[in-house]
């Protein structure tokens, strides 16, 4: 895995040039809509290229306190998603890749890890609609926090117990004949080892709770109750865009997620390429 | 502690070691069972009400839904609806479009990083900034450049006194336009699956290779891509559930227009269920779309180990 050269060591322009072709179609998106959310509507729509820096767009979007309330209520979502689904996936990832547990409730936590992934959220979304407003939770962000980590934990089951496997076996043996509980050798002994699983189902559990749409969309009625993802769609009415609006409230929503992803790449990079753990 | 423990272990049977170490299976259980509830509340149960849902003909009254059964009436109303059919043959071309397009994208893009000294460092980071951008955000920010009125490509091709363009706007190209941004969007998994499966081929074989004077592209054909085709596969799986899955994008971009030319499955359920109120005929679309992508999934796994085998 180390950097084994695939390729040869010398230097190709060509292969350079081309990769910068790529970066630059990669960020252009990104950069259009950063410049954007600085400068005012007409500006925006004017046939001629001016950049008059502007504030206003931020001013705007942060004016009645809803977007503010969506923020509110996308980061309690984050919070809520990442706790369960660090404390289940640690606890039925270890369970499922050290204990041994008896086949009749493998098989069925095997069926759930290998079935939720495949089929689209929108599927079952009229029988969670169902569920959710028998339990009284539409609309709230208490619903959206159980639904997003339904979501989220096939995944973090699954990363936290293949990281859990790399650990022998003989360690927790070592732990439980030192008269520990399987709690303590988990808590004392397991965790500190899988810490770097830990931070990739964290952080990427984050970003999926954080961007997620179509929950927030159709489970929640809204405005101050939606999160940030529903009221940046809500910016666009069909009569009046706002362009610089919609710009400054992207910009706000990405910028952070991409500055995680350079401080926190190698946990990213674990999260995308899980799936090939199936594969 | 440890080191007594180990001696008490090699000191004792082997088998009675085994035997005191079990996992007390009541631990593994507990520990196992918050997940299968999870599970259970929040897929079989609501996977079983739209299979009850799908044969019952669903009106609300007051807040309350009110059942009826009505057997598979739904189907043959689903499996009839213009509407829907369309929303099928959307979903194929979009998945197979964005399924090949971003295969070879992030298969070039692997094999162009592998090569590069330069701008390495760089790339590893920055193209995967795409993908964790919410797909919410990623059609903003298409929009902004793709809108027919104020999008920046307009604007760009005005100013160079080209003719403008329709874009999202128009039925003929909106399908293509919304393939580029799931492209754009998702290439970096492909990427990052293929370029991590390419970091793992043995250099040996392409040191012999190279030594027996074959030539980059040889190699590339006869010793990196047969030994990517398990993380190829692997990834075309992920990207087809991928696409069947996708909404946000089309939802803010084109929201399923122009007449219907982007409308996907995922945006014809939530269109019946929550704007045309018909519950019934939504479950029903539902199922029909689990068992074609369930069946789509068997397909190419069954190839693949044919395959493999």
């Amino acid at each position: 895995m180390s950097d084994a050269q695939t390729a040869g060591t010398k230097r190709n322009l060509g292969v350079e040039i081309a990769l910068g072709v790529v970066l630059v179609l990669s960020i252009i998106p990104i950069a259009f809509t950063t410049l954007l959310a600085f400068l005012p509507n007409r500006a925006i729509v004017s046939s001629s290229w001016d950049f008059p820096f502007w504030l206003g767009n931020f001013e705007r979007v942060f004016k009645d306190g809803i977007f503010i309330a969506q923020i509110g209520n996308s980061l309690l979502i984050v919070l809520g998603t990442v706790a369960i689904c660090l404390v289940i996936g640690t606890l039925s990832g270890y369970s499922l890749s050290r204990l041994h547990p008896p086949r009749w409730i493998t098989i069925p936590a095997l069926v759930i890890a290998g079935f939720i992934p495949l089929i689209p959220p929108m599927t079952l979304l009229p029988g969670l609609y169902v569920l959710l407003s028998d339990l009284g939770l539409i609309g709230g962000v208490g619903g959206l926090v159980l639904v997003n980590a339904f979501l989220n934990l096939p995944f973090a089951v699954l990363l936290m117990s293949s990281y859990f496997s790399t650990i022998p076996e003989e360690l927790r043996e070592a732990g439980i004949m030192d008269g520990a509980s399987e709690l303590t050798v988990l808590l004392r002994i397991m965790l500190p080892v899988v810490r770097p699983g830990i931070a990739a189902v964290g952080v990427f559990t984050a970003i999926m709770a954080w961007n997620e749409f179509q929950m927030g969309l159709t489970l929640t009625s809204g405005g101050a109750t939606a999160p940030v993802t529903v009221g940046i769609a809500g910016l666009l009415q069909p009569f009046a865009v706002t362009w610089g609006e919609l710009a400054a409230a992207g910009t706000l929503a990405a910028i952070p997620i991409i500055v995680m992803s350079i401080f926190a790449n190698r946990q990213i990079v674990a999260g995308l390429t899980a799936g090939a753990i199936k594969g | 502690m440890v080191a007594t423990a180990n001696a008490t272990r090699s000191a004792s049977p082997r088998p009675t070691a085994r035997k005191r170490s079990r996992p007390k299976p009541v631990f593994a259980i507990v520990a196992l069972a918050p997940f299968i509830v999870f599970g259970a509340i929040f897929a079989a149960y609501p996977l079983g009400q739209v299979v009850r849902m799908a044969l019952s003909d669903v009106q609300i009254r007051g807040g309350i839904f009110e059942w009826t059964w009505i057997g598979f009436a739904n189907f043959g109303a689903v499996l009839t609806d213009a509407n829907g059919l369309r929303s099928l043959g959307n979903t194929v071309i979009f998945v197979a479009a964005t399924v090949v397009l971003s295969l070879i994208v992030g298969l070039a893009l692997a094999l162009l990083v592998d090569r590069a000294i330069t701008l390495l460092p760089l790339a590893r980071n920055v193209l995967i900034w795409p993908a964790v951008i919410a797909p919410v955000v990623v059609s903003l920010m298409w929009l902004l450049l793709l809108s027919p009125t104020a999008g920046g490509l307009n604007k760009a091709l005005y100013s160079l006194g080209l003719p403008l363009q329709g874009w999202i706007g128009q039925e003929s190209t909106a399908m293509a336009a919304v393939i580029v941004v799931d492209v754009w969007h998702w290439t970096p998994v492909v990427f990052l699956f293929l370029y991590t499966a390419l970091k793992s081929i043995d250099g040996a074989t392409l040191e012999a290779a190279r030594v027996d004077g074959a030539n980059e592209w040889r190699i590339i054909q006869h010793v990196v891509l047969p030994a990517l085709r398990p993380a190829i596969a692997a990834v075309v799986v992920v990207r087809v559930i991928m696409g069947v899955k996708a909404f946000d994008e089309m939802y803010l971009l084109t929201s399923g227009g122009p007449n219907f030319a982007t409308t996907l499955v995922t945006q014809h359920i939530k269109t019946l269920f929550f704007d045309s109120l018909q519950f019934g005929e939504a479950s029903a679309f539902s199922l029909v779309v689990v068992i074609l992508t369930a069946l789509v999934l068997g397909a190419v796994l069954f190839t693949r180990s044919k395959v493999e085998k």
